[in-house]
């Protein structure tokens, strides 16, 4: 890119229009939307209804060259995350850290990229460390604007005549952030202090270069330096690009007009926003609760206090006004704790983004503008919304990714209400298993190995259709598993089997879309650090209009076993846990089991020939699954989608012949789904009389799970508002306490 | 429909025919020896593609007052390219195939790679995942069977190959009927052992049963990483192009017993024509947008201009693409439909939007959206009883009057303008506050600011300015939006030839007979390497580049041509180490002989580099890798020649005038000037605002601007003031 320097290069000042600082346009512009409802005060859109034309080509243009960014960009990049999986965004933001449009990738990060702007501008970094063309500014901080530390964003403003008139953000997912275990997504850190680098928005390059000191930094910290670098590389390329499109785009339209527009637009979005929610949605208030486990009871590693087996809470209240605003409240969440899965309100606000992006306003004009007609509330002191600044973030997506599934289904019933069933989803598919670690790899040098192919896991069901099959996954909705000869050039183990996993759809009239498994051997390393990421003794997702959950996950390794034996006389060996029994595998390999529900744990030695499976999750379901028609089942079962003992368990289907279980007696069949139905009416009591059962049998003696008593008890806690939500509910008086 | 280039009448020798067999449609350009040409179209006929060919040529010949056999005998060179591989491919008509894989990957199919799932959606379905959906598989999981054993990412062998699972594998499928047998596993180009063990035991099984089906292995059929497109691509050939060899040797056959002499060839997606007797004839599987870009290669060629954007646009889609230092960019991974590839295939970006497109005023938004769909060949509103109610580029350009309804495609359709009217009044202009030439003028500003940007991304993409190239505009559509697309670019030229219509067909008459073959390396360069490390580094490549000529060699020996008439070039792809993108660059040296000659393909290397991602970007200190090598092996072939006619003075004859009409330009309506294209002669210069018509595409020059046309009949078009004749 040419780059011309400006005259301006003063080290610090005032860097806003017409004299003003960053600090004070963002106070303006902060006042102004709340005193008047409009993002910058703007009662009318006048470029768009002057000049609609002239509005809509200066957007496609900056659109356009986000996009291109992107495209280009990305082939920079080392990584298989960010190169064959697209794991990386780019935005282009107005002075005051408001985004105005966006690529396509990683959507999450459009709006915490908009956070650490803000924070840069509301500390004041004009006048310490100066903001001046040319710079370069990095951020991986939570608890400024970030998700985890693993998403690293470069930001390089944009400066015409001395004025700041924008910002160019990147982010990318980078293999490794050096955090206390190996990977992009640690599980293990219970302290920001073990959470790796953390880059708190440093300015890191002047005059279009990076600092030295801070290559060296960096570089020295993460266990993948190569791909940290062209990582880095990558991300400042594209910003540069968008640099040079916007600087081109002034000298054709005029600056004027340039500061008209992105003012202009970000109005427009806001009220476009608006419009498609009061068309799409019937208002109201909507309630979703979800769940997720983290067993730490026999981690013998870890402190102490993090020693224990734990629930995650998050209660979740979507309001839609009649105006068309919508609002999120997780008011009840349970206090932060001692491990890598807390959140900060940027990621929450991010990932309601992405969310939003892909159900109610999947086009290409959003922007901030979204941002602000919605409202998040994260109560402070949950794990949220923690109130200390030193609780670890290493893996907050273990936790983001289920809270959100309560949104999902509150809009789908919104959708359903208001007759748009084509848009309904059962929910979304868990994102795991994360393959990670690190060692000594193949090529013989220092590494860590975070696998992605959980961009790919099944979806959630729909009113007209199936969930779709390992190919998506709710963060970025343009999945991609990446190809198995990409994959062993980066991770020192082989796949011996890569297969659609049985039942772990959710089932229902429509099932929730497949996941798939990767059955894994260790290979050219003398040992290397493995651990599982994913749910293992709960569901995040319980399915919709009487769906079931997919099913959860589990852990399955054979360490030290018979391998080279059984290759060597030429035995069938184990591509893959048809039933997830574990007999598939254990059958063929003798070795060191092991298999349990523990399907998220701390990394551990591995050695060469080690079996390791990794288990993509499917999606929940919708519907009835007694009203699944016979031909749909039938198509399940030859295509290994269902076993034939979940058909009859779950589906109600009776086989022609008990030994061959593949042709399906049709009339059986339905006289068995009457029957089903006759004994669920038969067992069936009025919600209200087997609420107040509950109540007596296990509410009021506080007969519950010890994990689970944990979790209520740190929301009533953290949270007295939902402490009395709990009490009204249950009937219970004002000292009722876990 | 003839379509000459001008309205001279010479004795007319036909040399090249190139043939577009569509789906609906076949079309065949004829080309004489001045480089005139007529086209000739015939209803196709899809189970015997010969009958259409042959219909369509007869047409053709019939404006030259020739018979089918006398003009066939007259000519020297024929050209195919067609989408009926494709189709085959898409509506899923293919063989029966059965396929044997490394064990444990027989999803393959049903797993596909998540990315075929949303290939090619726009980018706000690409966000929106209820629409995203899995392709049906080409081959059914029961016909797909996995072989015990594992090689590694450097040829070790991990696991032995199961040499009964195998044995097993060819049996059932033998026993299920198929018509062919493919053979993937994991990193068989670095060790083809297990692959060609499996051959080896196919053909022993063949043999004991007295029943041969061809064995088609991946390393033989595209020998490159990337296990699953690979699949894809050793499939679709035992799928969609075997089936179509045979119908192209049934064409072959019509045109001999038809007194024709030559060798029919074609189009492959490389850019160059490939015989009928390719090993590899899936390389033809896209051949149609290809041509405009080898018939630019050639013109700019042949009139001494290095650098071009091709830039075409037809009814659903604008396709660019970048001729730089003469030579175009190849992909090595491209997608076509919901199919990733491993095969080499010209870069063409294909832009949503064409003379067909939908516009539509968000109802909530209150914003334009042009796209992505099309009324395609339904035209629009304007073109009656055609099933479309919704407004399209066509329609704005009827209201605007910079097409003329009474001379739509030469007057064969009949076009409404009312309808046109009112469709954009009620659609566009109301919702919009606006009149109804505004809204159509605003619609095509809109329309041709998207295509300018495409141009312009392309351009900067490559690290480059618009000064550095020049532009050449075609395809039914291009001519009319070209002033508009490339308003404010300043192009070295803009060049819009006379039969832009029929260029693509044209370009496919202009490739040449060439084969590339490519091979996986993987060999790393670290960043401190001694002089004696490239050398054998150099060695290990000439050693490649020799295998990879004698494939070429032998393919061209299938139709009797010798070595020495056949012009090597060796190409390298290299990356950064770790990088997982290639670039390749043409070998400055035929051989590698010291680590200086290694030394100046590093900075081929660099220099491009540099230009394609910005300096930041260059990382010499991690070293660098080659990928793969590539040999391509042309021979020379009977080209068009180009027609070359007198300059004549800058005031078009009379006879070229036909009138005015008020055409609407941005805001005002302007009495346009009309000319009639093919009575225009070379040296005549039209000012803006103009419109030049002819039968088959419309030339609009804006106002400010001049065009004028060259010896070879091509216009150029630039400020007005500087188109001197």
């Amino acid at each position: 890119m040419n780059y011309t320097p400006t005259a301006h290069r003063t080290t610090s000042g005032p860097r806003g229009w017409d004299g003003k600082s960053l600090r004070e346009m963002l106070l303006d512009a902060e006042r102004l939307v709340k005193e008047t409802g409009h993002c910058f005060g703007l009662e009318r859109i006048a470029m768009k209804e002057e000049e609609p034309i002239r509005f809509e080509k200066i957007f496609s243009r900056l659109r356009g060259s986000l996009v291109n960014a992107r495209e280009t960009a990305l082939n920079i990049s080392a990584s298989p995350i960010v190169k064959e999986l697209g794991e990386l965004c780019f935005a282009l933001y107005g002075p005051e850290g408001d985004s105005i449009t966006l690529s396509t990738g990683i959507l999450v990060h459009v709006h915490t990229m908009s956070e650490a702007i803000k924070h840069m501008i509301r500390t004041n970094y004009e006048e310490n460390p100066g903001i001046n063309d040319g710079d370069i500014f990095i951020n991986n901080d939570p608890h400024i604007g970030n998700v985890h530390t693993a998403d690293v964003q470069t930001f390089v403003p944009i400066f015409w005549e001395g004025e700041l008139i924008g910002w160019a953000g990147c982010v990318t997912h980078v293999m490794d952030i050096g955090s206390s275990t190996p990977g992009s997504n640690a599980v293990g850190p219970t302290t920001r202090y073990e959470d790796g680098l953390t880059l708190p928005c440093v300015k890191c390059g002047a005059d279009d270069r990076l600092f030295r000191d801070h290559v060296y930094r960096c570089e020295r910290a993460v266990r993948t330096p190569m791909y940290w670098s062209l990582d880095e590389k990558t991300r400042l390329a594209g910003c540069h690009m968008i640099r040079e499109s916007v600087r081109s785009l002034i000298r054709e339209e005029g600056i004027g007009t340039y500061k008209q527009f992105i003012r202009d637009v970000l109005e427009d979005s806001r009220r476009s926003f608006i419009e498609r929610l009061r068309q799409l949605l019937i208002p109201g208030v909507y309630e979703a609760p979800a769940f997720m486990d983290s067993q730490f009871a026999a981690e013998t590693r870890l402190p102490d206090e993090s020693r224990k087996d734990t629930m995650m809470h998050a209660p979740m209240r979507l309001t839609i006004d009649p105006k068309g605003r919508l609002g999120v409240d997780f008011e009840g969440a349970g206090k932060w704790g001692l491990h890598s899965f807390n959140c900060t309100p940027s990621a929450m606000a991010g990932a309601l983004w992405v969310l939003l992006t892909q159900t109610v306003m999947p086009n290409d004009k959003v922007n901030d503008g979204a941002h602000y007609a919605t409202d998040i509330h994260c109560p402070r002191g949950s794990w949220v919304n923690p109130d200390v600044s030193t609780t670890a973030h290493g893996n907050a997506w273990y936790y983001l990714v289920p809270s959100f599934g309560g949104v999902i289904r509150s809009l789908s019933r919104a959708f359903y209400a208001r007759g748009y069933v084509e848009e309904v989803l059962s929910g979304y598919g868990h994102d795991g298993n994360i393959l990670q670690g690190g060692g000594i790899d193949h090529h013989g040098n220092e590494s860590a190995v975070s696998n992605f192919e959980m961009s790919c896991v099944g979806g959630g069901a729909g009113i007209v259709k199936d969930g779709l099959d390992h190919a998506a996954v709710v963060w970025n909705p343009e999945g991609d598993m990446g190809d198995i000869e990409a994959w062993e050039m980066v991770e020192p183990l082989l796949y011996i089997g890569r297969g659609v996993k049985m039942d772990s759809g959710g089932v229902g009239r429509r099932r929730g879309g497949a996941g798939y498994e990767c059955m894994r051997m260790l290979w050219n390393t003398e040992t290397y650090e493995l651990q599982f990421v994913g749910d293992g003794a709960v569901f995040s997702q319980p399915g919709i209009f009487g769906g079931y959950p997919p099913g959860s996950g589990y852990r399955l390794a054979v360490k030290n076993n018979d391998l080279l034996d059984v290759f060597e006389q030429r035995k069938p060996y184990p591509t893959g846990d048809k039933y997830s029994d574990g007999k598939g595998v254990t059958d063929l390999v003798k070795g060191n089991v092991i298999l349990d529900k523990r399907a998220v744990d701390l990394p551990q030695s591995y050695r060469e020939h080690d079996l390791y499976l990794s288990v993509m999750r499917g999606g929940p379901g919708l519907g009835d699954p007694l009203r699944r028609t016979v031909d749909s089942i039938e198509t399940d079962l030859l295509s290994g989608v269902m076993s034939p003992a979940i058909a009859e368990r779950a589906y109600g289907v009776v086989f022609a012949t008990a030994q061959d279980k593949q042709e399906i007696d049709r009339e059986k069949t339905e006289a068995r789904r009457r029957e089903m139905r006759e004994a669920r009416a038969a067992k069936a009591v009025p919600a209200r009389a087997w609420v107040a059962k509950e109540r007596e049998s296990r509410v009021v003696p506080k007969r519950f799970a010890e994990p689970v008593t944990d979790m209520y008890r740190s929301s009533m806690t953290v949270s007295p508002q939902w402490a009395r939500h709990f009490r009204t509910f249950w009937k219970l008086d004002d000292s009722f306490h876990f | 429909m003839a379509v000459s280039v001008s309205n001279d009448a010479p004795v007319r020798t036909p040399r090249i025919l190139a043939i577009d067999a569509g789906g609906t449609m076949t079309d065949t350009i004829i080309i004489d020896r001045n480089g005139d040409f007529v086209i000739g179209k015939a209803q196709t006929t899809p189970d015997d593609e010969s009958i259409a060919i042959a219909n369509s040529a007869e047409d053709a010949f019939d404006y030259w007052n020739l018979s089918l056999q006398k003009g066939m005998k007259s000519l020297v060179a024929g050209v195919y390219s067609g989408t009926a591989m494709l189709n085959r491919l898409l509506e899923r008509r293919g063989q029966k195939v059965g396929v044997i894989v490394t064990r444990g990957m027989e999803d393959y199919f049903r797993l596909e790679r998540g990315v075929q799932t949303h290939l090619g959606l726009s980018y706000a379905d690409r966000l929106h995942v209820v629409t995203h959906r899995h392709n049906v598989p080409l081959v059914p999981r029961e016909r797909i069977h996995g072989v015990g054993g594992r090689v590694d990412m450097f040829g070790t062998e991990c696991i032995p190959l199961y040499e009964d699972d195998a044995r097993r594998a060819v049996e059932a499928l033998l026993d299920e009927g198929v018509d062919a047998i493919c053979v993937n596993f994991i990193f068989s180009y670095r060790n083809p052992g297990h692959e060609r063990a499996v051959k080896r035991i196919a053909d022993e099984v063949m043999a004991a049963r007295g029943h041969q089906v061809p064995v088609l292995l991946s390393v033989d059929i595209c020998p490159t990483r990337l296990d699953f497109p690979r699949l894809n691509t050793v499939v679709i050939e035992a799928y969609a192009a075997e089936p179509s060899r045979r119908q192209l040797y049934r064409v072959r056959e019509k045109f001999h017993s038809l007194g024709a002499s030559f060798e029919p060839r074609i189009m492959a997606g490389h850019g160059g024509t490939i015989s009928m007797e390719a090993g590899q004839l899936s390389k033809t599987l896209v051949s149609g947008p290809i041509g405009g870009v080898v018939g630019a290669k050639y013109l700019a060629n042949r009139i001494g201009i290095d650098n071009v954007v091709c830039s075409d646009i037809g009814g659903t889609s604008f396709d660019l693409a970048l001729i730089t230092g003469g030579e175009y960019s190849l992909k090595g991974d491209p997608s076509i439909d919901h199919f990733k590839l491993n095969l080499s295939l010209l870069e063409i970006d294909s832009v949503g939007a064409g003379t067909g497109s939908f516009v539509r005023v968000n109802p909530l938004s209150r914003r334009i959206e042009i796209g992505p769909d099309s009324a395609g060949s339904r035209i629009g509103v304007c073109y009656p009883d055609n099933g479309t109610e919704t407004v399209s580029i066509t329609d704005c350009n009827i209201v605007l009057g910079t097409l003329n309804p009474d001379y739509f495609l030469g007057g064969e359709l009949k076009i409404e303008r009312a309808l046109a009217v009112d469709a954009v009044r009620t659609q566009v202009a109301e919702p919009l506050g606006l009149s109804v030439e505004k809204a159509a003028s605003g619609v095509i500003e809109l329309f041709e600011e998207s295509l300018r940007q495409a141009v312009l991304t392309k351009v900067l993409g490559r690290g480059f300015e618009p000064v550095n190239y020049s532009l050449f505009s075609y395809g039914g559509g291009g001519p009319v939006h070209v002033g508009g697309y490339t308003s404010g670019l300043s192009f070295r030229d803009v060049m819009v030839p006379a039969w832009a219509a029929g260029f693509s067909a044209f370009g496919c008459a202009c490739a040449d007979y060439e084969y590339r073959f490519e091979r996986q390396m993987d060999l790393g360069i670290p960043p401190e390497s001694s002089p004696t490390e490239r050398e054998v580094l150099g060695r290990s490549i000439n050693e490649a580049w020799d295998r990879l000529r004698s494939e070429v060699f032998g393919e061209f020996a299938k139709n009797g041509i010798a070595e020495t008439d056949v012009r090597i070039k060796p190409y390298v792809r290299l990356q950064y180490m770790g990088q997982l993108n290639d670039i390749e660059v043409l070998s400055p040296v035929a051989r590698i002989g010291s680590a200086g000659d290694f030394d100046r393909i590093i900075d081929a290397f660099e220099e491009t580099y540099d230009r394609v991602y910005a300096r930041s970007a260059r990382s010499p200190e991690l070293g660098y890798f080659v990928t793969r090598v590539v040999m391509t092996g042309s021979v020379d072939c009977e080209k068009p020649a180009l027609p070359n006619h007198d300059l004549e003075g800058a005031t078009p004859a009379a006879s070229a005038e036909k009138g005015t009409r008020p055409v609407y330009w941005r805001d005002r309506w302007i009495e346009a000037r009309i000319y009639q294209m093919e009575e225009l002669r070379s040296g005549n210069v039209v000012e803006g605002l103009a419109v030049i018509e002819s039968p088959a595409t419309t030339f609009v020059v804006p106002p400010r601007r001049a065009a004028r046309l060259d010896e070879y009949r091509i216009f150029h078009l630039s400020a007005s003031g500087s188109a001197k004749a």
